[in-house]
């Protein structure tokens, strides 16, 4: 048995050894440290998020868009029906329905300061704010991402790197969109983006894959 | 300590087998193995009960095992479920890479898994792996966190063990709210193993360096726990902190005013949907379903606590 090992070690240390002969050069350090940085989580999905930003995200947005009135009017009424109609969610027990949605209203309140900028909307008339829109930039959720029919979550190696994903998707939108350099509260505001349901009390957050504000 | 846990922790496989195999259902569609973690942690117990209760319901035998995070331990029960000729195997795994090979061979053997709780690097060889949204939930742990804060102070946090991809996913998630905030400053960062006596004494030697703390956010319930123990020992009753599972003890804690929150896997319906995929797998030959899904995480703070039960959220 110790033989055994000894013997064992010492072809370890031989292959080692031979190993070791294989390196023929040693690489760059700052080229080295780019190539690392390049196969990081948050860098490949970045990157992967930019890649399909324009040719599948965009369109898939604009096939599950609808008009936030009649998505409103259609959860109030049925909420399963409605989602089967309008929505679209990843597969399995508990993964919630994802919707988007174009509308338009007034800006009620605004947090502008934040690196997580927000505006919250009035967009049914009646002084009170009902959708917010996240500005970011950090854009909390997932929306984006689960409302995308063509990224599964079996095609990626782990919740590290889907969770990534979903962080370069939002950054995606938060550089897409024109954030006003002046607080927008008061003015009217068109939008468009995603968000995910919770149930018909919570307000929607909103991610948005386009925003106008205009005049009061 | 009942009578199931000695048997659990006397350690042979076989000898476990023979005790929790339940002989004799009616319908007699097979055995299906559960593997977990230990159950010293009422998390993997949820799990397995969940598991158990469930294919029994369906009209399986089972055998409920213990791999004590020990992947050669996996790897002996794997056999065990081969040997015994499972129809499915029911996994919370003892680590994402060294669960690969395992996973596969039993697949070899003509037996599928069905994962839940902790995913493997690889796709393609289990059936199922049905996970909680752990960045999802860690971030809504980390937004309560900083509220709670007020987005302000020295905080600690006590990681998981480094094999777990939740662990990393949950620091993760943590990470990606709290430091957009930069007046929230992290004094120390530690892995505690998901173990609660591990959390009590690297948190008494975190608050003799670090007096200052103000926080603590914790990988899952068991170091909250713990973390809490020690911080309560030291008459430090103001310090905030956060957990992650959702486990009874925790909801007790918050009830009483001791840790602030946690956050809710619903760890007894994810071992449910398992069992019944992998009934589907049996009848079927498919489960209709992608392999990897993900399922939603919920907070608990003083708000909802009472409602929370065994892993699971009364509405």
């Amino acid at each position: 048995m110790h033989r055994t090992l000894h013997l064992s070690v010492l072809f370890l240390m031989c292959f080692a050894a031979l190993n070791a002969c294989k390196i023929v050069k040693n690489a760059d350090p700052a080229e080295a440290g780019q190539a690392e940085e390049a196969q990081t989580d948050e860098a490949r999905m970045a990157l992967l998020s930019r890649q399909i930003w324009e040719p599948k995200v965009l369109p898939a947005v604009a096939q599950l868009l609808a008009p936030l009135p009649d998505l409103r009017a259609a959860l109030a009424e049925d909420v399963d029906a409605a989602s089967a109609q309008y929505g679209y969610k990843p597969e399995g027990e508990a993964s919630p329905w994802n919707f988007a949605v174009a509308g338009s209203g007034r800006v009620v309140e605004t947090k502008m300061k934040s690196r997580a900028a927000k505006v919250e909307v009035d967009t049914d008339g009646d002084g009170a704010a009902d959708v917010t829109l996240q500005l970011g930039p950090i854009i909390r959720g997932t929306a984006l991402r689960d409302a995308m029919p063509f990224l599964s979550f079996s095609d990626f190696r782990d919740q590290i790197e889907f969770a990534k994903l979903a962080g370069g998707l939002n950054k995606m939108a938060h550089e897409t969109i024109e954030i006003p350099t002046e607080d927008p509260i008061g003015q009217t505001v068109t939008f468009e983006g995603v968000y995910t349901f919770k149930d018909l009390e919570s307000r929607p957050e909103i991610v948005p894959t386009s925003v106008t504000f205009g005049a009061p | 300590m009942n009578t199931n846990r000695r048997v659990f922790v006397s350690g042979l496989a076989a000898a476990v087998t023979v005790a929790s195999t339940t002989m004799g259902r009616a319908q007699d569609k097979g055995l299906i193995a559960i593997i977990t973690p230990s159950h010293d942690n009422p998390f993997f117990k949820a799990e397995a009960v969940g598991a158990e209760a469930r294919a029994q319901e369906l009209g399986y035998e089972t055998i409920v095992l213990v791999h004590d995070d020990d992947p050669n331990k996996q790897s002996e029960l794997f056999d065990t479920a081969i040997a015994r000729g499972a129809n499915a195997i029911i996994l919370d795994n003892a680590g994402a890479d060294a669960t690969v090979a395992v996973v596969k061979r039993a697949l070899d053997a003509g037996i599928p898994s069905f994962l839940i709780d902790r995913e493997i690097k690889e796709s393609g060889i289990a059936i199922s792996q049905i996970v909680s949204n752990n960045y999802q939930g860690a971030q809504l742990g980390a937004e309560e966190f900083v509220t709670i804060m007020g987005e302000e102070g020295n905080y600690v946090e006590l990681l998981g063990r480094e094999a777990d991809t939740n662990a990393g996913i949950r620091s993760s998630g943590y990470h990606d709210i709290i430091d957009q905030y930069p007046d929230l400053v992290m004094v120390a960062q530690q892995s505690a193993n998901w173990s609660q006596t591990e959390a009590f004494e690297k948190m008494e030697s975190i608050l003799q360096a670090n007096p200052d703390m103000k926080g603590v956010i914790c990988g899952n319930d068991t170091m909250a726990m713990g973390a809490w123990a020690a911080l309560e020992a030291a008459g430090r009753n103001e310090v905030i902190v956060v957990g992650f599972d959702g486990s009874n003890d925790v909801r007790d804690s918050i009830l009483a005013g001791g840790i602030k929150a946690t956050v809710l896997q619903p760890a007894f319906r994810q071992a449910q949907i398992a069992v019944e995929q992998a009934d589907q797998y049996i009848q079927t030959g498919s489960t209709g379903l992608e392999e990897k899904q993900l399922m939603d995480c919920v907070l608990i703070n003083a708000d909802n606590a009472a409602d929370l039960e065994t892993f699971a959220l009364s509405s």
